[in-house]
């Protein structure tokens, strides 16, 4: 059968399961060296975020990777297909060509309560990025990011003089069980850190001037109608009933008024972590 | 106190629970455990089997967990080649089944074949005559890559996914993971058919000898059929048993619907042709040999009930109920004509195994009859608490239904509508 075993002698059997097995070897040991391969380039090459963030958006709900043209209603239905990186996006292109966005006449939205200024634009895990006099950017929690937070037990910042990238872990957050990362709207370098009792939690250098993949103007407030409701199935789903009573406004620190909610899975559902 | 190591968004039953549920099945394990060190320092004097009654529980075990384990290969196939995307719902969970019932089959073959020391021998010194050469390599190529399909899955664990490498490692893995199901899809295609393939060609046991295609008997069809039809039947109701047990949703009906349809599907294939293979054999093939058919039913208890319980009652009416869109949209139906398929299948294997070696075939041949010893009753529990075992703590620690978040949501939206509706 093999050629180290007595007897043996070559056939048109033999050679075909030779053939077969070791074609089977073969094809499985270049997979696993291939992966390794492809792994160690990924991790030379700073990839890490970006994986994590793939593999995250790929485990979303498909109900929750929804283009952001379907919240303006201009698709019934449609998932991303870029990661909520719109800066890929040719049909984005094309419909902001075509429609493209209204100037604000508030310069603020207030919805439930909250506010959302819009002299500047938001990532969908709850971050806004605002244009600096010096080139430089501001990243900060948007209100509902920052009531589903509260007063944080603590908080993880990057060290200036890092980079952050789109989608990546810009910094952690730690509230009761929750250990959540909040996902950076923008690329580029950290040029100082804030924090949770600064206006802002990230000073940032980008790389350019490009906040297409971030949303702004009239998409606010749709948006915001649908992180509500997500919240509240969010909620409801954690076994924080009752539920938010109709026609109130969301508390300061909500999870102190849901001490029995897993805090940990609703801040995972609203801040896009898997 | 483990909860960092549970997937975050689901729930799972407190440890104290969780220890009470893995208990019994530990003890079970401890003392399979025994039962097979036993076989394995002694020998199988410890069995009941003999130079006549070679097979047994052990291998009836195998090739029954080998083909209820073929949901792996299969479900793969669909999903990964011809592109089913519903199947993905399922996929984690086929492929621990996979690996478990592989894992068992190999541990228990390993008792039986004894001689633990020289395992490798079977590989440095194979028998060309032997199907089981083929077997022996098909499996343990499968085992490999089973273990390399289920690595995913377990460095997508909410800890291990931390570390950069891990993380890395498992999304590179998945993106070439189709390739492994194709490899998948080809071995078990083989050994399958190996597996039938062993029985069709004993010419001393005229029960069990089939005429066939060029080398093939008509049993090594039969065997690859019959997997494929089982297998996705399996998947189906170990879904709906977790689902029960931790009475959570976890998979979407369309998903369980459209694994019945394969099943049903492949199943009255299988069928079809096992019903012809059989008036072939009745007809032809036995009496042939000089052996009319009708004397292996006339052994008690191996009756005609047997062929008809096997081909009619646990093969076309389950075939029936899965193919039926009326009857497969409802649960009872669905995971009972599943739970028939499964008895099916390994109705077909115990006939296969036991009934083979069981019947006389010569002259001054007696009846044969066999009771498993305990050591064997053992080994066999063995392999049924470490398949629980395995399952149970994937299911625990690992995303093996990657739609139980989603579900657990449109739970509360369900809830919820009353409240939402007009609200935002």
């Amino acid at each position: 059968m093999l050629p180290w075993n007595y007897g043996f002698h070559w056939t048109a059997g033999t050679m075909i399961f030779m053939g077969a097995f070791y074609t089977v070897v073969v094809i499985v040991a270049s997979t696993l060296f291939s992966a390794a391969l492809r792994s160690r380039r990924a991790l030379r090459g700073r990839q890490t975020e970006r994986i994590r963030w793939a593999e995250d958006f790929h485990d979303l709900p498909a109900r929750d990777r929804q283009c952001r043209h379907v919240l303006t209603g201009e698709f019934g239905y449609r998932e991303c297909p870029h990661a909520f990186d719109c800066r890929q996006c040719e049909t984005h292109s094309h419909l902001v060509a075509r429609r493209p966005p209204d100037q604000a006449s508030e310069p603020e939205e207030d919805i439930f309560g909250m506010a959302f200024p819009l002299d500047r634009v938001y990532h969908r895990g709850h971050t806004w990025v605002h244009s600096e006099p010096d080139g430089t950017v501001t990243v900060g929690l948007d209100d509902l990011g920052r009531r589903l937070l509260g007063e944080p037990d603590r908080v993880d910042l990057p060290q200036p003089g890092g980079r952050v990238s789109v989608n990546g872990t810009a910094w952690h957050a730690h509230k009761r069980n929750a250990d959540v990362r909040i996902l950076s709207p923008v690329d580029g370098e950290i040029v100082a850190t804030g924090g949770p009792d600064a206006p802002w939690y990230l000073k940032i250098r980008p790389d350019r001037m490009d906040f297409r993949n971030l949303l702004g103007g009239h998409e606010i407030r749709p948006w915001v109608m649908r992180e509500m409701e997500r919240l509240q199935l969010a909620l409801s789903a954690e076994g924080a009933a009752p539920t938010l009573a109709d026609g109130g406004v969301p508390v300061q620190d909500i999870a102190a008024v849901y001490p029995q909610a897993d805090w940990d899975a609703v801040c995972g559902e609203m801040f896009l972590e898997a | 106190m483990d909860k960092q190591f549970i997937t975050r968004g689901v729930k799972r039953c407190s440890s104290g629970k969780f220890l009470l549920w893995i208990l019994p099945w530990v003890a079970m394990l401890i003392f399979g455990l025994y039962s097979a060190g036993l076989c394995l320092v002694k020998g199988l004097n410890q069995t009941n089997m003999d130079n006549r009654f070679a097979f047994g529980l052990w291998i009836f075990l195998d090739l029954t967990v080998i083909a209820l384990g073929a949901g792996a290969f299969f479900t793969g196939f669909l999903l990964y080649i011809l592109k089913m995307k519903e199947l993905r719902a399922v996929i984690n969970s086929a492929v621990v089944i996979g690996v478990v019932c592989y894992s068992g089959a190999m541990c228990a073959l390993a008792v039986d074949v004894g001689q633990p020391l020289r395992f490798w021998f079977t590989f440095w010194y194979p028998n060309v005559h032997s199907m089981l050469t083929e077997v022996t390599f098909c499996i343990t190529c499968y085992l490999t890559v089973l273990m390399i399909e289920y690595l995913p899955i377990v460095l997508k664990n909410r800890k291990l996914r931390d570390v950069p490498e891990f993380l890395v490692f498992e999304h590179e893995l998945h993106k070439l993971i189709y390739v492994l199901a194709g490899v998948g899809t080809f071995l078990s295609f083989f050994h399958q058919g190996s597996l039938g393939g062993l029985y069709g060609v004993l010419r001393g046991r005229p029960f069990a000898f089939r005429e066939g295609l060029a080398i093939w008997p008509s049993t090594f069809f039969l065997f690859i059929l019959s997997a494929a039809a089982v297998g996705p039947s399996f998947v189906l109701l170990t879904s709906w048993l977790v689902q029960t047990i931790s009475k959570k949703r976890l998979v979407k009906p369309e998903a369980m619907q459209m694994l019945g349809r394969i099943s049903g599907l492949l199943l009255a294939v299988y069928v079809l042709l096992k019903t012809i293979d059989t008036l072939v054999w009745i007809n032809r093939t036995s009496p042939g040999n000089g052996f009319p058919a009708a004397q292996y039913y006339a052994w008690h208890p191996f009756g005609t009930w047997i062929l008809f319980t096997e081909i009619a009652l646990l093969g076309m009416v389950p075939a029936l109920i899965l193919l039926t869109p009326k009857l497969r949209a409802r649960t009872g139906w669905l995971v009972s004509a599943a739970a028939m398929a499964c008895c099916g299948v390994a109705l077909n294997r115990f006939v296969q195994t036991v009934q083979t070696l069981a019947v006389p075939t010569l002259s001054f041949d007696k009846f044969m009859t066999y009771t498993p010893s305990w050591q064997e009753v053992g080994t066999f529990l063995a392999v049924l608490a470490y398949g629980v075992l395995v399952y149970s703590f994937s299911f625990r620690y690992f995303q093996l239904f990657p739609d139980e978040r989603e579900l657990k949501l449109e739970v509360a939206r369900v809830e919820e509508e009353p409240a939402l509706v007009g609200r935002y």
